[in-house]
């Protein structure tokens, strides 16, 4: 566990002990709105993905802002037990569960909340039907259809028209529909986003149309993520967009989405400042978990943070940058992928106009399996 | 925490829901029998990296099993705390500490240990110096000196030698001695791994010889990590080796064939959506892709092509078989970026579960 001073509600921020992954209630509360807003009167509803932030208490303020349909998205099935801990009644494991452990799990978890799981291959709807029927639950399906992640997920053909059909028919399963997830913008280049999203919904929904050509229904149509929302508002057939990254942001997304902000940074200090053109932060990649991408130095014109090794953030500073940051002198980080940042947290310190308002647990952290 | 999900001695590994953080018991113990052969007739002794475990159960299993200074490393003040807490006697804090928060916190652990810690800079020298006064604690300070990782120390020797001269005046602090750490690019050849060490560690070397020249004495000069474990100790002078990584082993040190893989990340094939691809259970939130993809461990003809962050891309070669529900074993390009997003590991001796360890430290970044 991190093992964070739990310093007294009021703390101005900048003294907060470092590193300290900080949260802006309201920059996070004005992305909701926004994001959620795009939601408020169409029939498609956004359901927060909440592998971004693994936060119980960010959720349930996504689902009391408008725009939702009141259920939230995961990744893994521990991060489902927490939730459904934490009192969520619609829980979609947007993932293959193909153990008969985990199953075992899963089906205990349907019987305390709704369930929904995602299924690409036929062997596992019978085990997921097999586990259901024993244990006496329903699970919520929905076939998996591959839009271009090159992940998990069937193609569409008639090998998806026969696993709607045969999940439709077995026990303990009720098909609600399908799902499928498309890829973001490539690096920094927006150009040919529209068209390439608008192509892989369509595989989404050409797929919803031929299954239900063949006679089963399909009354639901999810896509995820944040970055094909404006798309998936155009695409008839669509009925939720599962997204994840907009609450908080992160710099990777920033660009592409300028309406929302960066709400969640890392407060790091200095600890040494050994030459004019060097500093030293308290924060290497343990502390923001750059594999994606580094994080980036706000605030500080002419410095810039250019590498990360285990415990240890460099930044270089050039110009007037080179009399600043101190040794003891604190630095802003905005990770580049958030998800991954959060992931190395166990609180969020949850601030409004620059004071602390509370250590926010990240309880879903670590749940990988 | 993980709280749900503890498996219990004996059960089978194929049992385990993954992903989770796997250790070969067997290897561990031939890493810590490596350690402590090398070092038993040597004046220098391996000061074993806590950064890289997190886990005081690990620290202790090191310094029983022998070629130990019976203390260890630290990064950071909060890991410091635990591995105290932990029952570790002797703690080297290989980062400068300067937050007056932190510096508190240090104190208090001096007075429940041995406490040592690096210093780059005057200000920070006096700063500890007043904390540990008020506190009525001796904190030892150790010199740190840059020697290519272009970070935290001082620059040059006559720096040093000011630094020191400061540093055994001020009331509170013990000056014990210097410190430096570098890192190479692979180099399998022993010989040259020692050529490399002389070179690098000279400026620590140097840098004793100038402080003692000005009538002070030391009687720590820690340096050296696992890719200069047994040359580092051959160097007159040295009296600690920092080393961490040989513990899990990683594929950067994958040269160091002594050492074994004991750490891995076991996952699960969850999708096989076409010919020659499947889909793991195990992403960047499990494995870490700094350093480099994480590689198939025993598994001929199956790689990591991508990692997403929770989800892992395997091309496989044609004939090679590998379904729905079959496990697969990732080793690390770096470990200690593996280990730092992991709860607990789980020790296995012959593919069965011997001991579950919590990773105390883990997430101590203060």
């Amino acid at each position: 566990m991190e093992r964070p001073i739990f310093q007294p509600v009021g703390t101005p921020v900048e003294e907060l002990d470092t590193p300290a992954l900080v949260l802006d209630l309201d920059v996070m509360d004005r992305n909701i709105q926004v994001f959620q807003g795009y939601f408020a009167d169409t029939a498609i509803k956004a359901r927060p993905v909440v592998t971004s932030h693994l936060c119980p208490q960010i959720a349930r303020r996504q689902l009391d802002a408008d725009g939702t349909n009141g259920g939230i998205a995961v990744t893994t099935l521990g991060e489902a037990e927490v939730f459904a801990n934490a009192g969520f009644a619609d829980i979609l494991l947007a993932n293959e569960i193909v153990t008969v452990s985990k199953i075992r799990r899963l089906c205990a978890l349907a019987d305390q909340t709704s369930v929904g799981i995602a299924v690409d291959n036929p062997d596992n709807a019978q085990q997921l039907s097999s586990g259901a029927t024993e244990a006496g639950v329903e699970l919520r399906v929905l076939i998996e259809i591959e839009a271009g992640m090159g992940r998990c997920g069937i193609s569409l053909g008639a090998g998806a028209i026969e696993l709607a059909q045969k999940v439709n028919g077995l026990p303990g399963l009720k098909l609600e529909g399908i799902m499928g997830s498309v890829p973001g913008p490539r690096g920094d280049d927006y150009s040919d986003h529209q068209d390439r999203t608008l192509d892989n919904l369509q595989v989404i929904v050409e797929a919803k149309l031929s299954i239900e050509r063949s006679g089963v229904a399909v009354p639901v149509v999810s896509v995820g993520g944040t970055h094909c929302y404006s798309q998936a508002l155009q695409v008839p057939g669509v009925t939720e967009v599962r997204a994840g990254r907009y609450p908080l942001m992160d710099y990777r997304l920033k660009a592409f989405l300028p309406e929302l902000n960066p709400a969640a940074k890392i407060l790091a200090s200095v600890i040494s400042h050994p030459v004019d053109a060097m500093a030293v932060l308290d924060a290497g990649h343990k502390a923001t978990a750059p594999d994606q991408g580094r994080p980036v130095l706000e605030g500080i014109e002419g410095g810039s943070a250019t590498r990360f090794s285990a415990e240890h953030g460099i930044v270089d500073l050039e110009g007037d940058a080179q009399k600043l940051l101190n040794a003891g002198d604190k630095a802003w980080l905005v990770p580049y992928e958030l998800g991954a940042s959060v992931n190395q947290y166990d609180y969020f310190r949850a601030s409004k106009n620059g004071k602390l308002e509370g250590f926010w647990p990240i309880s879903a952290r670590g749940r990988l399996a | 925490m993980n709280e749900h999900y503890r498996p219990t001695p004996g059960t089978p590994m194929e049992d385990l829901d993954t992903p989770c953080l796997v250790i070969d018991m067997d290897d561990l113990d031939n890493n810590m029998d490596v350690i402590a052969d090398t070092y038993r007739d040597k004046t220098a002794k391996l000061r074993g990296h806590a950064k890289n475990h997190k886990t005081p159960a690990i620290a202790h299993r090191q310094i029983r099993r022998g070629g130990t200074i019976g203390g260890v490393c630290a990064a950071k003040v909060s890991e410091a705390e635990v591995m105290v807490h932990g029952g570790i006697q002797s703690v080297f804090i290989t980062s400068e500490i300067v937050d007056p928060m932190k510096i508190d916190r240090l104190c208090a652990l001096a007075g429940q240990a041995e406490m040592l810690v690096a210093c780059d800079q005057a200000n920070n020298a006096r700063d500890l110096s007043r904390a540990a006064q008020a506190s009525g604690v001796e904190v030892g300070v150790v010199i740190e000196l840059e020697t290519g990782l272009r970070r935290c120390g001082v620059r040059e020797i006559n720096q040093g030698v000011t630094l020191a001269k400061e540093i055994n005046s001020l009331p509170g602090l013990k000056f014990r001695g210097v410190m430096s750490h570098q890192t190479i690019p692979d180099m399998p050849d022993r010989e040259d791994r020692a050529v490399e060490a002389n070179r690098t560690i000279k400026g620590v070397i140097d840098l004793k010889g100038a402080i003692e020249g000005e009538g002070i004495s030391m009687d720590i000069v820690s340096t050296g990590e696992t890719w200069s474990y047994d040359v580092a100790a051959e160097i007159p002078g040295v009296t600690e080796i920092q080393g961490g990584s040989y513990l899990m082993m990683e594929t950067h040190y994958g040269y160091m064939t002594e050492f074994h893989y004991a750490a891995k990340i076991l996952s699960t094939v969850i999708s096989t959506p076409k010919p020659g691809t499947a889909i793991g259970d195990a992403g960047v939130r499990a494995v870490s892709s700094l350093s480099g993809m994480p590689t198939v461990f025993d598994r001929p003809g199956v790689s990591v092509e991508s990692l997403d962050s929770d989800h892992s891309v395997f091309k496989v070669e044609p004939g090679v078989d590998l379904n729905v529900g079959d496990q697969v074993l990732l080793i690390p390009a770096q470990q200690d970026a593996m280990v730092s997003r992991w709860d607990r590991f789980i020790g296995l001796r012959k593919g069965e579960v011997e001991v579950v360890w919590d990773i105390q430290a883990r997430g101590c970044h203060n």
